[in-house]
């Protein structure tokens, strides 16, 4: 019998193994995701969202954390919302309807010379130019209405790249690459940027330069986020407060919600020194947790520095 | 000739099954260094505020350790299954029982401690790794030595042997299917923001692994239950020094493994590919349109091969091949050069891409054959057989040849090719002179060429072929028919 190779029963051993490694397995999988994915935990959401706010003041991507992520993703979104109604804006664009037929300013034909001859310089000039737009929003208003945010830099945006490049042409690139890179660059004039030179050519790739964190906190300033304490809400209370409207946006009901958990959550500097305090809730729906993010008040967050 | 040779020795399952074998094994152990490296480098401690240089330094050291520790072991496992005697046989053991703890061990490396100790973190990635090198050569290294064993008569050996080389070149790159397929579930379970978020935690990684740590177990399972070694082992003790001798010693085998240290440039293809892209095709996307054809030329190469074996022997089969691939890698130059760096070049390269891809077909191949060969002659010379240690030594020198590639490759591109890296933040790539670009292509097509052609110079000094192959072939038949040892089971071709 050849699968009962003198002695061992080697079929039964292969049985015995493949169901033995399989439960091994998927309970190592799901005690691994249990504990690393931290949408599984409130306190770690709460945490999280202040920690990525803090550190680099990014408001923007703390939000893939948020109500508004549940259903959609985020780039998704800020597209539907913000972006299309920018390039489809001499149409009857609405937010989710079908763009299949509508002629919008990503049209090849709005290319003008410029954009198609540019190798990134000009680019980047606009790009450099677009910072100052952002860096003003965001000291005046924070991350919280990000309507605000949203809808006034994507519209000069609009007007400040036709000024560069002398043509209307848009997309979702173009809006999502100068955003992006603008929020960065928020995020190195808070912590500071160091001399880096490439490692296989000893090209400078940036300079040193002291961020705004560092000439309040000192050079070497670290940031540390804690959960400080969990605090007393009435969740059914809170629920009947959220916003429906953007609830629906978010494609989100107030029936799913299954709890909610306050948290305050506290920042020290190295020495244990609180820097700033925020209170954030967070909601649970399935077995995820999200910042409630129609409510949140993060405006401590980007103002304790100043 | 004894009517042994002739036979048909395995039931055509076998060979399908020793395929799947090895296809779970390379399944595994393809996925492992490239996502480890990522899991470290990116999830492992994400957020714990460690020092990124010293934690950069310390997983280049946790490579470079596995790659010692990988060849140590390859000797010390050659060495091991050649004293290996039991029902099973001397190789099914290691493969059989050995994945389990791979497989385990290979599910640990992307646990990573919930620590915010960083010397802690980084010795467990020394820890962890080595253990990892150490069980997938307890495995590997076994499951590739199987071929030698599987027939006594050379020609079925041989097909055996490029099929099963053939399903393991595609198992070496089912995790990418496994991650992208992983990936595709957990969108749709989870929202597509969800899914960015746990990818971000690494764990679309986590559960890729456990899917080809399945895998593994599934495969080598129904390896282990359908395949026989069907060659009787040697009961002689190896010695240490034997086993140094066998590596070092045998003419054939030492030329054969040679072919590895001579040929170790043809790699270095890999480390320009982005280039490629970019600057001669024009966009970074099309790297993976590059890849794919090669990808392909060399599963269809490693099929052709087995063609080409019925008609030549090993070493015309491999000088052929290393002829072919060195003129297809230079007549991909001359077009490149002839159409220039633009947009029509595009559908040009990437199709002679798929035939500089064949000649890859021959190195999976050829090689393994060859060495059960100079298993066969080292038997016939000493009475001892020694598969392990064969398979061993080529290992040995496929990872010395592999560390060469790794520093080759990035000289060449940037210090050879004068390479200008972008200084300027928002131009991810800076333009590059007429020269660098012509030295990118020459790393992609011509230096690769020329170590094809020296990786055949070891093979014109190898004579286990024709009259000598057969003489030995039959002489070892003969002399296991006198000891009695053949297997009475065999099934008539």
């Amino acid at each position: 019998m050849a699968n009962k190779e003198k002695g061992l029963n080697t079929k039964l051993y292969a049985v015995i193994v493949f169901f033995g490694i399989l439960a091994a397995l998927v309970l190592i999988t799901f005690t691994t995701f249990k504990s690393r994915y931290t949408a599984f935990h409130p306190d770690e959401v709460a945490r999280s969202y202040v920690d990525t706010i803090v550190q680099t003041g990014d408001g923007y991507n703390a939000y893939k954390n948020a109500l508004i992520s549940k259903n959609y993703k985020y780039g998704d979104y800020i597209r539907e919302y913000f972006i299309y109604p920018v390039i489809y804006r001499d149409t009857d664009y609405q937010p989710g309807a079908d763009r299949g037929e509508l002629k919008g300013y990503n049209d090849d034909e709005y290319i003008g010379e410029k954009t198609a001859n540019d190798d990134g310089s000009l680019s980047g000039e606009f790009i450099a130019e677009m910072y100052k737009i952002y860096e003003l929003l965001i000291d005046e208003y924070g991350w919280d209405n990000y309507d605000n945010i949203f809808r006034s830099y994507f519209n000069a945006l609009v007007t400040i790249r036709e000024q560069y490049f002398g043509d209307k042409y848009m997309t979702d690139e173009i809006m999502f690459t100068t955003l992006e890179s603008n929020v960065r660059t928020y995020g190195e004039a808070l912590t500071g940027t160091e001399e880096e030179f490439d490692e296989n050519t000893g090209v400078q790739i940036s300079e040193k330069a002291t961020g705004r964190y560092q000439a309040k906190y000192g050079e070497d300033y670290k940031f540390t986020t804690t959960i400080k304490s969990e605090n007393e809400i009435d969740a059914k209370l809170h629920i009947g407060l959220m916003n429906e409207d953007k609830l629906a946006k978010y494609k989100v009901s107030k029936e799913e919600i299954k709890d909610v958990k306050s948290y305050t959550v506290q920042v020290t500097d190295e020495d244990g020194t609180v820097v700033v305090e925020n209170d954030i809730t967070v909601v649970k729906i399935g077995q995820s947790w999200y910042v409630d993010d129609t409510t949140a008040d993060m405006r401590a967050l980007y103002l304790f520095y100043r | 000739m004894s009517e042994n040779a002739q036979k048909k020795y395995m039931k055509k399952s076998e060979i399908a099954t020793f395929g799947i074998g090895l296809f779970g094994v390379a399944l595994l152990t393809g996925w492992m260094p490239d996502y480890t490296a990522t899991f470290f480098a990116d999830f492992a401690f994400k957020g714990k505020g460690f020092d990124s240089e010293a934690m950069a330094s310390a997983i280049s050291g946790v490579f470079l350790v596995a790659g010692i520790v990988g060849a140590v072991c390859e000797l010390v496992i050659g060495y091991l299954v050649d004293n290996t005697k039991t029902k099973l046989g001397k190789v099914k053991p290691w493969i059989g029982f050995g994945v389990i703890p791979l497989a385990l061990i290979s599910m640990l490396v992307f646990v990573a401690p919930n620590t915010n100790n960083q010397t802690l973190a980084i010795v467990w990635m020394f820890v962890i790794y080595s253990l990892y090198t150490t069980f997938c050569c307890a495995v590997e290294s076994p499951a590739n030595c199987f071929g030698s064993l599987c027939s006594p008569n050379p020609s079925e050996r041989s097909s055996a042997i490029s099929i099963a080389s053939f399903l393991r070149s595609v198992g070496q790159s089912g995790g990418m299917v496994v991650i992208l397929v992983v990936g595709l579930i957990m969108k749709a379970l989870m929202g597509e923001q969800q899914f960015k978020n746990a990818e971000g935690q690494g764990l679309d990684l986590v559960i890729s692994t456990a899917v080809c740590a399945l895998g593994l177990i599934l495969f080598v399972m129904i390896f282990f239950t359908n395949n026989k070694e069907r060659v009787p082992f040697t009961q002689e003790k190896v010695s240490l020094k034997d086993a140094v001798k066998v590596v070092f010693m045998n003419k054939n085998l030492l030329m054969v493994s040679l072919t590895k240290l001579c040929g170790f440039g043809r790699g270095v293809y890999g480390t320009v590919s982005l280039y490629i892209a970019i600057y001669l095709l024009g966009s970074k996307d099309l790297k993976l349109g590059l890849l794919l054809p090669m990808g392909i030329g060399t599963a269809v190469g490693t099929l052709l091969v087995n063609l080409v074996l019925k008609k030549f022997s090993t070493k015309k089969t491999f000088i052929l091949f290393c002829m072919y691939g060195a003129s297809s890698l230079a007549i991909l130059f001359f077009v490149s050069k002839g159409i220039g760096f633009n947009s029509t070049l595009i559908i040009p390269f990437l199709i002679l891409n798929f035939f500089c891809g064949l000649q890859h077909g021959n190195t999976n191949v050829t090689p393994n054959i060859m060495i059960a060969d100079c298993v066969d002659e080292i038997e016939y010379k000493t009475g001892k057989r020694q598969e392990g240690l064969a398979y061993a030594g080529y290992g040995l020198f496929s990872k010395i040849a592999s560390a060469f590639t790794k520093a080759l490759g990035p000289w060449l591109l940037y210090t050879w090719s004068g390479y200008m890296v972008s200084a300027d933040a928002n131009v991810a790539y800076a333009t590059q002179s007429d020269a660098t670009l012509n030295k990118l292509l020459m790393i992609y097509t011509i230096i690769p060429a020329v170590f094809v052609v020296l990786q055949a110079v070891p093979i014109f000094f190898y004579d286990m072929v024709g009259e000598k192959k057969e003489m030995i072939t039959k002489a070892l038949i003969e002399r296991r028919e006198q000891a009695g040892l053949m297997q009475t089971e065999v099934k008539e071709g």
